[in-house]
């Protein structure tokens, strides 16, 4: 079981080292298409930060809460999916953009908001067991899946998408704070990263949103 | 830190002073014990400790932890300091404050025509529905509430307009031709019915009204939504409390003036 999941982390790290170098890329060119120009970036149909071009789903494979490998790709086929890198320790914007989605969701049709995955992948791995995530994401919504991997091989999935790695900061033994991106990444049915959401979407925008990327008006 | 304000940053029940707040408190109790003297009203001591007592609410509305909490965490806090600060708060203050006193006070010609004209009942209706509505409007909150002086300005302006509405209710001077008992019920139920819209919008709204309290870091597992209500409740009921508690108490003066007259209400 360890070792399967070693060969898992394994690949995930080999795939995403190959996706690092046209990440970088795709940061610099994302910071220089709309990274200082939020107002460019929105369209009139969705309340998101659009990219001009859109990016490829990434593949990787960690660990869910029940111990199992979540292959990504394939567990979110034909899934709006709501991607994000936190940690549960996190005193404000972790918590926030889940009870966020977690409130429009449930307020949703459940047509809509069955056909959404809403994926946390932890950015502090040595606290958030899976036990950890499991109970904090529980209070938001039980559906929500969990992830978690050496914080070494999320920092390469990280990269591979155009986000910054994680880092400690604040240091102490128990009590250290996790710097680590704030956007929600939105990856639509045909598999492609259109939008992101920053630290600041409101419940109305995701409202106004989510029904939109179901039905594949992106 | 001067005054409370959102901050944006991780609640914590650490302890955090406010010296704006005590030093505020601090001159109106100065401020009392000066205008007390200086008149030497044989009413003082029996309306001394309502004056206390206001200063005291007002010292717990605005300092930590409740200052704080409903500058920028949770709107329930924040609709319940309205509350002290407009309806208990101002009714305190003012019943502390011997008639002589309050003669002195405006004795000079500019004030007292200022405190003729927010004497009027219209005016004091308009200048409180106006003040609840508009610091009650998402862009005000979110906007002000960011930081200390806005948090400030709309703190006083509920003071203000509190004790404004309140001198209605109270009539302190009589020469300033204060409403009968019923009109003063009058004028308390018509205040009833306007604070139902914000409080309608916060208990029934689909999705949170302000930013600033749907994006500010968590307290506990209170949801923004839950917040939210408690915050419409909050609004609706305690206001409507206060105000039909005092409508009730207007009544059974009016009944007893009434029968001291020799007429029946």
């Amino acid at each position: 079981m360890v070792r399967q999941l070693g060969n898992v982390l394994i690949q995930a790290t080999a795939r995403s080292a190959r996706a690092l170098k046209w990440g970088t890329l795709r940061l610099i060119a994302a910071i220089l298409f709309f990274g200082c120009s939020p107002e460019r970036q929105s369209t009139a149909d969705l309340r998101g930060s659009r990219l001009i071009e859109p990016w490829p789903k990434p593949a990787f494979v960690l660990t869910d809460t029940d111990g199992r490998p979540f292959d990504f790709e394939a567990e979110t086929e034909a899934f709006v999916t709501f991607l994000f890198f936190g940690y549960t320790y996190c005193p404000d914007i972790c918590p926030v953009h889940m009870a966020n989605l977690s409130a429009v969701l449930k307020r949703l049709d459940p047509q809509v908001s069955g056909r959404v995955k809403v994926v946390f992948v932890s950015t502090d791995p040595d606290r958030d067991t899976p036990d950890r995530i499991r109970a904090w994401l529980n209070t938001f919504d039980p559906s929500f899946v969990g992830l978690r991997g050496p914080l070494d091989s999320v920092n390469v999935i990280q990269r591979s998408i155009g986000l910054p790695p994680a880092v400690i900061v604040d240091g102490d033994d128990d009590s250290y704070t996790v710097g680590h991106s704030a956007q929600v990444l939105a990856y639509t049915t045909d598999n492609l990263l259109h939008v992101m959401y920053p630290f600041g979407t409101r419940q109305e925008d995701w409202a106004h949103d989510i029904p939109r990327l179901v039905n594949g008006k992106w | 830190m001067f005054w409370c304000f959102a901050q944006n940053t991780p609640w914590t029940w650490a302890w955090q002073p406010y010296p704006g707040v005590w030093m505020f408190v601090v001159a109106l109790a100065v401020g009392y014990t000066v205008g007390v003297r200086a008149v030497d009203d044989l009413e003082t001591p029996r309306r001394r400790p309502y004056f206390i007592l206001g200063l005291l609410v007002l010292w717990l509305a605005s300092d930590w932890p409740i200052g704080p909490l409903g500058a920028g965490y949770l709107l329930s806090v924040h609709t319940a300091t309205y509350i002290l600060y407009s309806f208990v708060v101002p009714p305190l203050l003012l019943h502390g404050l011997p008639r002589e006193t309050i003669r002195a006070v405006i004795a000079p010609r500019a004030i007292r025509s200022l405190v003729a004209f927010l004497s009027q009942p219209l005016i004091a209706f308009a200048i409180f529905n106006v003040v609840m509505l508009g610091t009650h409007l998402p862009t005000v909150v979110d906007g002000l509430k960011v930081s200390q002086l806005g948090t400030f300005t709309i703190d006083m302006a509920w003071l203000l307009a509190g004790i404004v509405f309140w001198w209605q209710v109270l009539g302190p001077l009589p020469e300033l031709n204060p409403l009968s008992y019923p009109g003063r019920i009058l004028f308390l139920i018509l205040n009833i019915f306007i604070p139902t819209v914000p409080a309608a919008f916060l208990t029934f709204a689909d999705y949170p009204i302000y930013a600033l309290y749907e994006l500010a870091p968590p307290v506990g597992a209170f949801s923004t939504r839950a917040d939210q209500q408690l915050a419409g409740i909050i609004m609706k009921i305690a206001g409507g409390f206060i105000i039909f508690g005092t409508a009730s108490v207007l009544f059974f003066k009016w009944y007893a003036q009434e029968e001291r007259l020799g007429n029946k209400p």
